[in-house]
């Protein structure tokens, strides 16, 4: 199955413009609140028109603005689950997994209800209402609901979101395990998470103000974002600014702030970078000096964390920001180190 | 007691059903409709719709007078070709009780509708459910309290309409007289007696009714929490 999106829609004050094809596996779309997330979403799902473009799940056109084709979300065979799993509170667990399947022979609906409640683990709370369950018991209601229709494709917004910290991680697996055993079509996951988006997806997409900045596998995303707003939407906490750059054969040479950054030679393609970038984990600090992208530093800031502390320090005029285990941060702060930007984990960026 | 007559009463009662059940069809469409725009004809739709609830009884009776009366269009239309007249007949007694009560029915259904969350309603969509279907299997339940307190508000103001039904209806004794214009007769003819009886009658069957209709609406909404 493939999923092909490319549309528009102005709201007053904000524009979407997203183009993607999405393959089976869980794409995760990814960006800060009011990027265009849960509007992609419900454009595919039927629920928001777009202005312009096409939506199509391999030969099946839901929307193409050409030929003026507009199918009615009700025919789409969508699945959705919504932010609050919005459930519908005057119907029971069994009518709730039940509701899609209007039309159906009384036997055929009694049996695969049985059988989906089996999957989702909620044997024995058929007669239970919504209210008397736990956000994550809702949860699966709710996908049940929407699996039991064997739909095309699966959209999931912010499906997290509304639990609780200590049991998201259990469940995040559990629906994950859910997913994959019954469901082989194209999941797109919308979260503003980048954690829980590298846990679950395949494939990221990044947006930022209505516009995909990057899309494609998760461990290239991560590791190789191509521009400024797509490291930020991954995390990604050194964004240097770039004051001349030259290239070399064994290397490409940066001018930050009068200190030489040494990354790998790697062929620019006329792409007009402005910034290089590194992950706060990817700093390390050594007993070498005077070795290429090793410096002396001051510490500024610590803020410790429970496993993790996150150490600001300064290179020059450099601030950079650094993640480092609550075992080692004495051993930094005592002894003199310096430290290290691996070249191959430095990334240009467009800005 | 032998000379006490009883048709006010049952004439108030069928009036006063007939009307809330035409402000069930008409008014709950309405208020499904009002709450889905919010445009500006939606706008002028709602104010319209409020106006009974401001404007003297009297007001609407004489505007329902010169609207279906048999001098206007619509009356010489209905009275031509449908042989219908409605005003004097307990006909344009339920038209006018119809018209006061049917406000608060709107009021009511319409801003039950508006706390369903969307995303239920689109839930259903995404299953596959038509709008006509959710109206009934979601919509309806989901909002269900709402519409039965919008029910006894607009079933005790149908009861209990004196200056509209008045206007229309008139006062023919065993033809249009209602429960509260004939209490006002008893009044007016000095009949201290038979206003007091009446007065007792129509204040315990309002009661018995609207505890019925408690009852209904408690039992009904119990079971879709």
């Amino acid at each position: 199955m493939m999923l092909s999106v490319k549309i528009e829609k102005k709201l007053h004050d904000f524009e979407l413009h997203t183009s993607f094809t999405a393959r089976n596996g869980i794409t995760g779309i990814i960006g800060p609140s009011g990027c265009g997330k849960s509007l992609t979403l419900q454009c595919i799902a039927g629920l928001v028109t777009p202005d312009k473009g096409k939506i199509m799940i391999e030969e099946k056109v839901f929307y193409d603005s050409n030929s003026k084709t507009n199918i009615k979300t009700r025919h789409r065979n969508i699945g959705y689950v919504f932010q609050h799993y919005a459930l519908f509170p005057h119907l029971n667990v069994e009518q709730n997994i039940a509701f899609g399947l209007k039309g159906m022979d009384k036997q055929d609906i009694k049996d695969k209800v049985s059988q989906m409640l089996e999957k989702v683990l909620l044997k024995g709370y058929e007669k239970r209402y919504p209210y008397e369950l736990s956000g994550g018991q809702q949860q699966r209601v709710a996908l049940a609901r929407t699996l039991i229709t064997e739909p095309d494709l699966l959209l999931l917004d912010e499906p997290f979101s509304a639990l609780d910290y200590h049991v998201k991680d259990l469940l995040e697996q559990e629906l994950l395990h859910i997913i994959k055993e019954n469901f082989t079509g194209v999941v797109l996951l919308v979260t503003h998470n980048m954690e829980e988006a590298y846990r679950l997806c395949d494939d990221l997409l990044l947006l930022h103000e209505g516009q995909v900045v990057q899309f494609g596998q998760k461990n290239a995303v991560f590791r190789r974002p191509e521009n400024v707003a797509a490291a930020k939407i991954i995390g990604c906490k050194n964004i240097l600014k770039i004051d001349s750059l030259k290239e070399w054969d064994n290397g490409i040479e940066c001018l930050v702030q009068n200190t030489r950054i040494w990354l790998n030679p790697q062929s620019l393609k006329g792409r007009l970078v402005t910034h290089i970038g590194i992950h706060d984990e990817d700093i390390r600090f050594v007993n070498e000096e005077n070795e290429p992208n090793t410096f002396p530093f001051e510490v500024i800031h610590t803020v410790t964390g429970l496993k993790q502390s996150s150490v600001t320090i300064r290179v020059g005029s450099i601030l950079l920001h650094t993640a480092v285990s609550n075992n080692d941060i004495s051993r930094i702060l005592a002894k003199k180190l310096n430290v290290y930007l691996p070249p191959e984990k430095l990334f240009f960026l467009v800005g | 007691m032998a000379d006490l007559n009883l048709f006010p009463l049952f004439l108030s009662l069928r009036v006063a059903f007939t009307a809330t059940l035409f402000a069930i069809l008409i008014g709950l469409p309405i208020a499904y409709y009002l709450n889905r725009s919010n445009g500006r004809t939606s706008d002028m739709i709602d104010t319209i719709i409020t106006l009974p609830v401001v404007l003297p009884p009297t007001v609407l009776g004489y505007y329902l007078l010169v609207l279906l009366g048999r001098q206007s269009s619509i009356g010489v239309l209905l009275e031509k070709h449908f042989h219908i007249t409605i005003v004097f007949t307990p006909k344009g007694a339920v038209i006018a009780a119809l018209v006061v009560s049917i406000p608060f029915l709107i009021k009511s259904a319409r801003s039950a509708f508006s706390t369903i969350d969307p995303s239920v309603i689109q839930a259903a969509r995404i299953l596959g459910r038509s709008e006509w279907n959710i109206f009934f299997t979601i919509m309806i339940p989901l909002a269900w309290r709402g519409i039965a307190s919008g029910i006894t508000l607009a079933f005790a103001r149908a009861l209990g309409d004196f200056g509209a039904t008045l206007m229309v209806a008139g006062s023919i004794p065993n033809q249009t007289m209602t429960m509260p214009i004939a209490i006002y007769d008893a009044l007016l003819a000095g009949n201290r007696e038979l206003a007091n009886l009446l007065v007792i009658i129509m204040t315990t069957v309002s009661l018995i009714i609207l505890y019925m209709i408690n009852r209904l609406d408690k039992k009904t909404s119990l079971k879709s929490r």
